[in-house]
């Protein structure tokens, strides 16, 4: 067997491995605990590894996914949004009832659907970054406000969005791939490449490193924390009428806990809730576990009452090793001083 | 006489660096002993290692002459090892007298033992307040106090427990003359009962005031241990480098500059409620400007005010002969003016973030112009910046600057406003907390910055910097100029007088 050596030997083991550091390491535990959690239910079920059911899979990643970017945003600059769930129910609610009471075209109603989300993200922001409400009470409080408002406005009823069209959004496909998860993998190579390569990412990350330092460094805080919630807003709005989408109709109660799941795929990705850390790579990584998690569990006639127990285990299990590795790591390698 | 402390053929290795190699220190009762040495000189891990945090490698520890093992802080603690850390951990919304005893607080007794007793805390928080003369009122919340108040506190409470040696890590940094004399006055009173004393610090000048021996450490190696009446500032310093230092601490030869550029700064009847009042100044293109005041006395927060950090209530700024407004960090940015803040940890820098990121933060003119940037060209700037600055680190310029020494953290600030391209800087006492190797780097490198054009406003109140780095110096009282000396009429004297509102 002959292989030919193409990068000169490296002396230490420490420089072998240094790009295994931080992030990538992270993200290498958060694939392999995917890749473990597959075997264990190909075992267990033969449906499980089956094309149909990772297609299945795809259709219920969408939602989270997409509004689990926005998440990762807040996070990053040390916030939090609670509010999505609302928000998303705010903005199926908002589209159907201008488009079956007002008679607004349901492009249009869509789309100010969308906008109501934009809003709310914005006042979020704005109390966050402007009057200085810390950002878990502020989106408490637009949790329960929004929430409250899609029953004001919906009286509680479900509403009807039935329309080709729209049905497109949540249940079409495109080559045989649903189109909510060929958006939301969109979204992520754009967000990603935003996170990575801009100014406006790097900053993200400087202002939940510390906004005091960011301040002084001459980057606008207020202007960046009101981008993002906005946008965390705005995606949480779109993940809404991708619900409304696929259920054909709008509900004032959709979308209860999505926050939960949400911000547990985030954190389990590796985002801290210290803020600046984390990535959209991770996010996507805790997005698939959780959803192939519930997948699994389902197929393997597990008791739902259990599967969210699972979920928070996994959840306490990812980021509790993901700590001792960091702690291990600082105690060896910055103990000196 | 058996020290009261021997800590003998000390070593220590981390990942197979040796960190401490056959360090030995002794500490009497009633001693003061200052441990000196550069940042990574080992002065840390030899502290961490009394104290239980990390264990040696070999080498033995003595109390009493007794050999003990110190596994556990815990041991530590049993044995009246008291540290005094420069980072204090406190309750601020809790009052002085339960800090004093937290985790100890006082129970009732009988069947309400589960309940505190109030009445006894108080008792006991006044006792060793008393006992150590401090004039504190024990119900005083500690968040309402001022830092050497609460460091104050801090050490009653490590010696209201028995303490028989207190380890001191750089208890003066944050500390002003009048606040120093108050420290050293309790030092004093706990020398007089027996305990010995480490003390920690880069201040030369204070050593020699309240230390009775000093041994100097360098690169994990114990260098020298003299009665502090043989040790002369030149010979410590040099044997905390290694190297000569030309006499920096002293008289440096600030090279002769007679000519300057055209005016950079300008501030014309600047004022500021509470802060500062009518404050006029020019700084040139080349020059370094001096601002000495003791703490407080409002260069702070001019140069807050100047960065657009606060807002000023009237009065006038100018860059190169044009009034700007500067209302937030990013109009003064844009003007052409840097801010190096008073504390780099907080306010300078993103720690969690690598050298790299902390240098090209927020200036993306140059790499970004369309705010996607070459990872490349970020790179090489940085690395011409770590090489002009001499910034030092262990593996690269991707390494978080946390893990960066005071004077490399200070490095990397001045790094990014230069990245910036600013005309003018404003440094909030540059050397604080740096070591004496690195301080004098800095200063050579303010010297070179400022021959090629940049305008420098220095704020300090360590007097030897203003006199040794400043081409001109103004001296500020109570948000007031009140003097301004060139180079040659300066001296300590003057400029402590009129700092102090004395006569001009």
């Amino acid at each position: 067997m002959t292989t030919s050596v193409r990068e000169p030997r490296r002396t230490t083991p420490s420089s072998r491995w240094a790009w295994l550091r931080g992030d990538r390491l992270t993200t290498i535990n958060l694939v392999l605990t995917f890749v473990i959690i597959c075997a264990v239910f190909a075992t267990q079920s033969q449906y499980f590894l089956t094309i149909e059911n990772f297609l299945n899979v795809g259709r219920t990643l969408g939602v989270v996914g997409i509004v689990a970017i926005g998440m990762t945003l807040v996070l990053v600059t040390g916030g939090v949004d609670l509010s999505v769930g609302s928000v998303a129910a705010l903005s199926g609610v908002v589209t159907s009832i201008l488009w079956t009471k007002s008679g607004i075209p349901l492009g249009l109603a869509a789309v100010l659907g969308l906008l109501s989300g934009t809003l709310v993200g914005f006042l979020n922001g704005y109390l966050v970054a402007v009057v200085r409400i810390n950002p878990l009470i502020t989106t408490l409080a637009s949790l329960s406000i929004i929430r409250g408002l899609a029953f004001v406005m919906s009286e509680g009823q479900t509403n009807q969005l039935n329309n080709d069209a729209f049905k497109f959004l949540g249940r079409g496909e495109i080559a045989g791939l649903p189109v909510s998860l060929i958006i939301m993998i969109s979204l992520y190579v754009i967000f990603i490449l935003v996170m990575s390569y801009t100014q406006f990412g790097r900053n993200l990350y400087a202002i939940g490193g510390s906004p005091d330092a960011s301040r002084l460094a001459g980057i606008s805080v207020t202007r960046h924390l009101l981008i993002v919630y906005t946008l965390c807003g705005t995606l949480a709005a779109f993940g809404g009428l991708i619900i409304s989408s696929q259920l054909a109709s709008s509900a004032p109660r959709a979308a209860v806990g999505l926050e939960f799941t949400v911000i547990a795929a985030t954190v389990l990705g590796g985002t801290s809730l210290a803020g600046g850390k984390g990535t959209l790579i991770g996010t996507l990584v805790g997005v698939f576990i959780l959803r192939v998690l519930d997948n699994g569990l389902t197929q393997t006639r597990i008791s739902s009452f259990y599967q969210d127990v699972v979920g928070g285990l996994v959840l306490l299990l990812a980021v509790g090793f993901d700590q001792i590795r960091l702690k291990l790591t600082d105690k060896l390698g910055g103990g000196r001083k | 006489m058996t020290a009261l402390l021997q800590m003998q053929n000390i070593s220590k290795s981390f990942y197979g660096v040796k960190v401490l190699d056959d360090v030995s220190i002794s500490l009497s009762a009633g001693e003061v002993l200052a441990l000196l040495g550069e940042n990574g000189a080992g002065k840390s891990t030899l502290i961490k290692i009394l104290n239980g945090d990390y264990q040696k490698d070999g080498g033995s520890v003595l109390i009493d002459g007794q050999p003990t093992e110190i596994t556990h802080p815990r041991d530590a603690e049993k044995l009246g090892i008291r540290m005094i850390y420069q980072e204090l951990h406190y309750a601020p919304e809790l009052s002085v007298a339960e800090n004093l005893v937290l985790g100890h607080l006082p129970r009732k007794s009988g069947a309400l033992k589960w309940m505190v007793d109030w009445p006894k805390m108080r008792e006991m928080a006044r006792d060793v307040l008393t006992l150590l003369n401090v004039d504190i009122d024990p119900a005083a919340k500690m968040g309402s106090l001022t830092v050497v108040e609460r460091e104050i506190v801090e050490i009653v409470k490590a010696v209201s427990r028995q303490a028989r040696i207190v380890v001191m890590d750089e208890p003066t940094a944050a500390l002003t003359p009048p606040e120093v004399r108050q420290l050293f006055g309790i030092i004093e009173n706990l020398r007089s009962r027996g305990v010995g004393i480490i003390y920690i610090s880069h201040r030369l000048d204070e050593i020699k005031q309240i230390a009775q021996r000093v041994t100097v450490l360098r690169d994990g190696k114990h260098v020298n241990t003299l009665p502090i009446s043989e040790a002369s500032d030149e010979n410590i310093v040099q044997m905390m480098v290694g190297r000569k230092i030309e006499d920096r601490l002293h008289v440096r030869a600030l090279a002769k500059q007679t000519s300057f550029g055209e005016t950079a700064l300008s501030i014309r009847g600047l004022s500021k409620a509470d802060a500062f009042e009518d404050i006029t100044l020019d700084v040139r293109r080349g020059e370094i400007v001096g601002l000495f005041g003791l703490l407080g006395a409002g260069h702070v927060a001019l140069t807050r005010s100047l960065f657009g950090v606060e807002r000023p209530d009237s009065g006038q700024i100018l860059v190169d002969g044009a009034p700007v407004k500067i209302i937030s960090p990013q109009h003064a940015k844009r003007a052409g003016i840097g801010f190096v803040p008073l504390d780099r940890k907080v306010n300078g820098l993103v720690l969690g973030m690598s050298v790299r990121k902390n240098i090209t933060l927020s200036n993306w003119d140059k790499l970004a112009p369309l705010g996607v940037f070459s990872q490349g060209k970020e790179l090489a700037n940085t690395r011409a910046w770590v090489e002009r600055l001499g910034i030092r680190m262990a593996g690269g310029v991707e390494v978080e600057t946390r893990f960066l020494s005071g004077g490399n953290q200070q490095k990397v600030v001045l790094a990014r406003w230069l990245e910036a391209g600013v005309k003018v800087l404003l440094l909030n006492e540059p050397t604080w907390g740096v070591d004496v190797g690195a301080r004098s780097d800095i200063y050579d490198q303010l010297e070179a910055l400022a021959a090629e054009g940049l305008a420098i406003l220095m704020v300090s109140s360590d007097i030897e910097e203003v006199l040794n780095v400043s081409h001109r110096i103004l001296t500020i009282y109570k948000g007031r100029i009140t003097g301004e000396y060139s180079q040659a009429e300066a001296n300590q004297e003057i400029l402590l007088q009129s700092a102090a509102g004395g006569a001009q």
